[in-house]
């Protein structure tokens, strides 16, 4: 029935043929594709952009002043009634900037790993987007709508064009840091499109995929006579009843064996070479952000079409565990080598041409500060920071503007349905012919906006 | 097109003096339909055509362009373009150059609408071609869409090969697909399918054994009796409503910390059970804290709109959180009653269905003026109106608590202005807060003093506009009805007879589990942009008898499961696979793969390890560990003991945002919005969890004992154990497979548990042991 409810989509994803029997397999998308994979970096929490890519002089000239009214007025803010009460003032840049690259572009001293590979990004300082409380904001991020219960991009992705891999999902998630992202599994759900584009998280611990394990004194050879079985039985009952649906459980059944033998050997990072994991500075068994990035370049390796990675806490209130001062070096520290590792490794392997590498959080801070414990700023949903590598991005380019104070974005702006858009472009993909019809009106991952984002196209 | 015979709603205008006609130009189609001639005919091809995709911008209403395509005649007529046909001539109708969009100025038509396929543009030339002829006495096509005009009885076909008025629907259509329906399906495998239909469980091996040994030509009627009135019915049917309320044991959004609300859970099981008619059932739901003579259990029915999500996260703004609570009981009241997506008309007028902006605001109305639910509460336990349900041990202690109460009031009374007072007060405040907790579950409240509803522009609540009162939807409201005013008369009106949608909805949702699809494919969907129904007269029907009859669901399920198209063989052939491979016109039954909770209850159950309890607290049954780590607030999922481990997934905790995997991958609804229909994936994932899952391996073990303590040869053994996975004794062939297994896996003895075992864990692992034949 999955193959029928499918096929019943009108104008559905862009092979119509997209059943169970082959609802993974790779497939041509509306226009020719310029990637084939997307990594997407995703700093859950919000990270500073004034403290790490949007330079502004003035804002460090006007420290201690209060942000003018022009600048605020209208606006909502998250923790609204007491940013109001207590009017906050500007917070000049925490950090030292300096140019790098023939780019020439500003990168502070947080990341001095990624300040070697700006001439390889597109930096975009106007991101945009509509939600200022972390949730919501996470799933307009994901799925381009703060409702629970939308496809995040990873399903439509799938969903639109497979995957690659028969041998691994097609969407993989990965985690690093304290605890998962806020909202959990729904920034990786599939909403209403089938189960089978859900995104799979890949565990640090344990099983890497929940029941990749055979169990308890179910050893190898036990475990295939049981499938030997089971295909023999399921094969005899096809006959009777003649319903293509068993040939896909059949299917099912071998590509889940094959998982067990493939997801185990992704992980084993043993045939790493030390140089390898030095660039990443990752180590073969402790899981770490920096480990995470050297599995992802494995899974693109491998075919997979969409990895996502979570690094949380990012969130710099300034309250204990979040001031700008001592917790967010930390997390560029813990993120930064990665980062620019990840870039290095796929393109010295030849594979940043066909991967889409995104870095960024759901949203970014206020140049206002907050006085809490000690120093951080307020969430901020109209200019943050976000990069674009690989699959046909060209690099070494800073894309849009903000003002003198980093407030809004004044040039090329990049709303997320935007960002969305031109994501799904880049991988054969036209946002708005990939639908899917949900309870009587066309869905799409970018509603009814979204603009290709031209400079990250050429 | 295929032959499409004609539908009275079509026809009708909805009044009652409408029947007669109607009735008329029904007779006369089924006369019709039954002589085959080369061009088309024009009521049954061309003007059915002509009223679903011309008539809504083409008929009394809306005239565009001043022409009328509700009858032959106003095509005939044209408007300001002139004709927009002529007899004989297709290349010269304006008609023809419009939907194929090769007109000089007209754009393509049906404007912003998918265009016709080319059966249908075929259809339409042959007819022009052979003359345009259509009968001078014509009645005027509706130009309201079939939906919105309320169902009238249709008359029965005349009996073809049963007397069942289903059968007699569908082997009318069959005839006219030139198809023949299956055979009956094989006993074992029809009692199998109706238990799990009715009981969401498989039978017991007595209750199958004692089915297929009784020699009286009723056993099946009777068994459908018996299986309605088992308790198990209500869970199976509760859980079919439970997807629809978006029902769960936790608040959602990112702190997702747990409620209690289970009591409304078994208030449906009950419900069910009880076959409480739907429009009390409806009543209930949508206003039962505004009907106190109903009692508690109206009282916990009104929790269904109390399933939205609530949001504790910090930093957030209350009011956009109320409003996206009372957003989502709108849309879901539109889902789950009416089977149209209002939520479109949130931000603009709806485009293809007659819902406005103001509608949605006039409905918004009804439910904007109750109790805040909790949003951006600092305790996360706040989850705003509930409703005491207390059990007698805890009713015991509250009695007892108002006593002592009464008597520290009597105290600081007596006390006066003495200096004892001041202890006195501080003695009876502290015991204020001693109240004893008692089981709780969410309500709906009503403010004393009602809100005010807007507008919002482009349904952006910073941007208010005209103020609305409670209104239901102007076109789907008689001009007669009485005006509206709170939820209970939003109820009233739900499931009043003018009322076109919810009888129809519902029955359609019914029909769709039972079949897996629905006479209406889009469930969801019954507005212009929906698909027409497969069997508009059965549909018709169906909603009639259940409206008419008392609401009641038990008399619809066993109307459809005591039927020869619901009894027939799945088995798929190969003449429906080149005709109608979907299935479409039911010439068979459908193999469908059970769903999450009924894999789960029907291991349970093989295994002989279910607990069949029914109701109470949300249970705890094994799943893999650190399936937190993945969420914001890592939470204990402590397994339950004793016999809460095997209860029926129904119980098990739903926790939003860490759904119990193995329900999830089952394709089990996510609970954040009604769920009208399931998905049925199948994926490596399925595999994984009935292969290597400790939770289902238990069963698997457990199952592997069970087979070892039976009696007989290992073949007779191997019979029984694939009987108890599938109710069906399996052939020769399958038996030797197994047999092979058993003794490649059998390392001591007969009766040694690994062989048993492996057996028992292929037999789970089935395509047919997890699907409903």
């Amino acid at each position: 029935m999955a193959l029928a409810s499918l096929m019943g989509q009108r104008g559905s994803a862009a092979t119509a043929t997209a059943g169970s029997n082959d609802a993974m397999a790779p497939r041509a998308g509306h226009i020719p594709a310029k990637a084939k994979s997307i990594i997407f970096l995703f700093m859950a929490g919000g990270p500073s952009q004034l403290e790490m890519f949007d330079w502004k002089p003035k804002l460090a000239q006007l420290h201690g002043q209060p942000i003018p009214d022009s600048f605020i007025e209208g606006k909502r803010f998250a923790f609204m009634d007491s940013s109001f009460k207590n009017k906050s003032t500007l917070l000049g840049p925490k950090r030292a900037f300096r140019q790098h690259g023939q780019s020439g572009a500003w990168v502070s001293d947080l990341l001095p790993h990624t300040a070697q590979i700006v001439d390889d990004i597109a930096i975009v300082k106007s991101c945009a987007t509509n939600l200022f409380n972390h949730a919501p904001a996470k799933l307009f991020m994901n799925t381009g709508s703060g409702q629970f219960g939308r496809p995040s991009m990873g399903s439509w992705v799938t969903y639109g064009i497979g995957s690659e891999s028969q041998d691994l999902p097609g969407f993989v998630v990965l985690q690093s840091g304290p605890r998962g992202p806020r909202g959990g599994a729904v920034n990786w759900g599939s909403g209403f499109l089938p189960t089978t584009y859900q995104g799979v998280p890949l565990r640090g611990q344990g099983d890497p995929i929940l029941n990749l394990s055979n169990p308890d004194g179910i050893d190898a050879a036990r475990q295939r006579r049981a499938l030997d079985a089971l295909q023999d039985l399921n094969l005899q009952h096809q006959v009777a009843t003649k319903d293509p649906e068993i040939l896909t459980r059949i299917a099912s059944y071998e590509m889940a064996y094959r998982m067990q033998t493939s997801a185990p050997e992704l992980m084993d990072l043993s045939r790493e070479s030390d140089a390898t994991l030095r660039l990443y500075g990752a180590d073969r068994e402790k899981p770490s952000f920096a480990r995470n990035c050297l599995l992802a370049r494995r899974l693109v390796e491998r075919g997979v079409r969409f990895v996502q990675l979570y690094h949380t806490n990012w969130d710099s209130h300034g309250g204990p565990g979040e001031t700008l001062e001592d917790d967010f070096p930390k997390r560029c520290f813990e993120t930064d080598q990665g980062c620019a590792a990840l870039v290095r490794d796929l393109q010295s392997r030849g594979l940043l041409d066909s991967t889409i590498v995104v870095w960024g959080g759901e949203f970014g801070r206020t140049p206002m500060g907050e006085a809490r414990d000690k120093t951080g700023r307020n969430h901020h949903i109209d200019a943050f920071t976000m990069w674009f590598a690989g699959g046909g991005i060209p690099g070494g380019r800073v894309i849009g503007e903000t003002d003198e104070l980093g407030f809004n974005a004044v040039a090329d702006r990049a709303h997320v349905h935007d960002i969305h858009a031109t994501l799904l472009h880049l991988l054969g993909l036209e946002h708005e012919r990939l639908t899917y019809r949900f309870q009587g009106r066309d869905y799409r991952l970018t509603d009814i906006h979204g603009e290709l984002i031209k400079p990250l196209l050429a | 097109m295929a032959p499409f015979s004609l539908f009275a709603g079509i026809l009708c205008d909805g009044t009652l003096s409408g029947v007669s006609r109607c009735l008329v130009s029904l007779a006369a189609s089924i006369a019709l339909t039954t002589s085959v001639s080369a061009a088309p005919d024009y009521l049954r091809d061309i003007k059915p055509l002509l009223a679903r995709q011309c008539v809504l911008c083409h008929g009394p209403t809306a005239k565009k362009g001043d022409l009328l395509l509700d009858t032959a005649r106003g095509a005939l007529a044209g408007g300001q373009h002139g004709p927009a046909i002529v007899p004989g001539k297709p290349d010269n109708s304006l008609i023809l150059k419009v939907v194929t969009g090769t007109h000089a100025e007209i754009g393509r038509m049906p404007l912003k609408r998918p265009p016709l396929d080319s059966t249908q543009v075929g259809l339409l030339r042959d007819w022009i071609a052979a003359g345009a002829q259509a009968p001078a006495d014509e009645v005027p096509s509706s130009d309201r869409h079939w939906s919105f005009v309320p169902p009238i009885p249709p008359a029965l076909p005349e009996a073809a090969t049963s007397g069942h008025p289903i059968d007699t629907f569908i082997h009318r259509r069959l005839t006219e697909e030139r198809l023949a329906p299956s055979p009956e399906a094989d006993p074992a495998v029809l009692f199998r399918r109706l238990t799990f239909d009715l009981t969401g469980l498989p039978p017991s091996p007595a209750e199958l054994d004692a089915y297929l040994a009784d020699p009286e030509h009723d056993r099946y009627e009777r068994a459908v009796d018996r299986l309605l009135a088992s308790p198990h019915h209500g869970e199976r049917w509760a859980r079919w409503w439970l997807d629809a309320a978006r029902y769960a044991d936790s608040n959602g959004y990112s702190v997702d910390g747990s409620r209690t609300v289970w009591p409304y859970r078994d208030w449906v099981v009950r419900a069910m059970n009880a076959d409480l008619p739907f429009d009390t059932f409806t009543r209930w739901q949508i206003a039962g804290d505004l009907l106190p003579g109903e009692g508690t259990d109206a009282m916990i029915a009104s929790g269904f709109h109390r399933h939205t999500q609530i949001n504790h996260e910090g930093g957030i703004d209350a009011e956009q959180f109320r409003l996206e609570s009372i957003i989502d009981r709108v849309n879901t009241t539109g889902t789950v009653w009416l089977g149209v997506s209002v939520g479109c008309a949130q931000c603009h007028d709806h485009k293809f269905d007659p819902i406005s902006q103001r509608d949605y605001y006039a409905l918004f109305a009804f439910f904007n003026s109750t109790e805040n639910d909790g949003h951006a509460a600092s305790d996360y336990n706040a989850t705003g109106p509930v409703f005491d349900l207390p059990n007698e041990t805890e009713a015991a202690a509250i009695a007892q608590w108002e006593q002592e109460l009464k008597r520290l009031e009597q105290a600081v009374a007596d006390a006066g202005t003495t200096p004892a007072a001041k202890d006195r007060q501080k003695e009876l405040a502290a015991w204020r807060k001693k109240r004893p907790t008692t089981t709780r579950t969410l309500v709906m409240r009503e403010l004393d003093k009602p809100r005010e509803t807007v507008v919002f522009v482009k349904g952006d609540f910073t941007r208010p506009g005209a103020k609305v009162t409670p209104a239901t939807p102007v076109a789907l409201t008689p001009k007669s009805a009485p005006a509206a005013r709170n939820r209970s008369d939003l109820a009233d009106w739900l499931v009043s007879r003018e009322n076109p949608l919810t009888a129809r909805v519902t029955a359609n949702r019914v029909w769709q589990v039972y079949f897996g699809r629905g006479l209406v494919e889009t469930e969801n969907d019954f507005g212009t942009m929906g698909e027409l129904p497969s069997h508009p007269e059965l549909l018709d029907w169906l909603a009639c008898d259940f409206r008419d009859n008392g609401w009641s669901l038990k008399r619809l399920h066993r109307l459809i499961v005591t039927s020869a198209t619901y009894r027939q063989a799945s088995t798929h052939r190969n003449d429906l696979a080149e005709t109608d491979a979907r299935n479409k016109w039911f010439a068979r039954q459908n193999r469908l793969r059970l769903e999450a909770e009924q894999i789960r209850d029907a291991a349970l159950s093989t295994a002989g390890l279910l607990d069949p309890r029914i109701g109470g607290p949300p249970v705890f049954p094994p799943q893999p560990g650190g399936l937190g780590a993945f969420t914001q607030n890592m939470r204990p999922w402590v397994v339950s003991k004793g016999g809460d481990r095997f209860r029926r997934a129904l119980y098990t905790h739903l926790q939003r945002s860490t759904l119990h995997p193995a329900l999830s991958v089952f394709d089990a609804p996510d609970t954040f919005t009604a769920c009208t229909r399931r998905q049925r994936s199948n994926t490596p994932l399925q595999a994984l969890t009935l292969l290597n899952d400790a939770a289902f391996h238990e069963l698997a073990a457990a199952f592997g004992k069970r087979i070892a303590h039976l009696t007989g040869t290992d073949e007779q053994r191997l019979t029984q154990a694939f009987r108890l996975a599938t109710a069906r004794v399996p052939k020769p062939s399958e038996v030797t497979s197994l047999a092979r297994l058993l003794h490649a896996e059998r390392t001591v003895g007969p009766n040694d548990s690994d062989g048993w075992t492996a057996v028992a864990r292929v037999l789970l692992n089935l395509d047919e042991s997890i699907t409903r034949e």
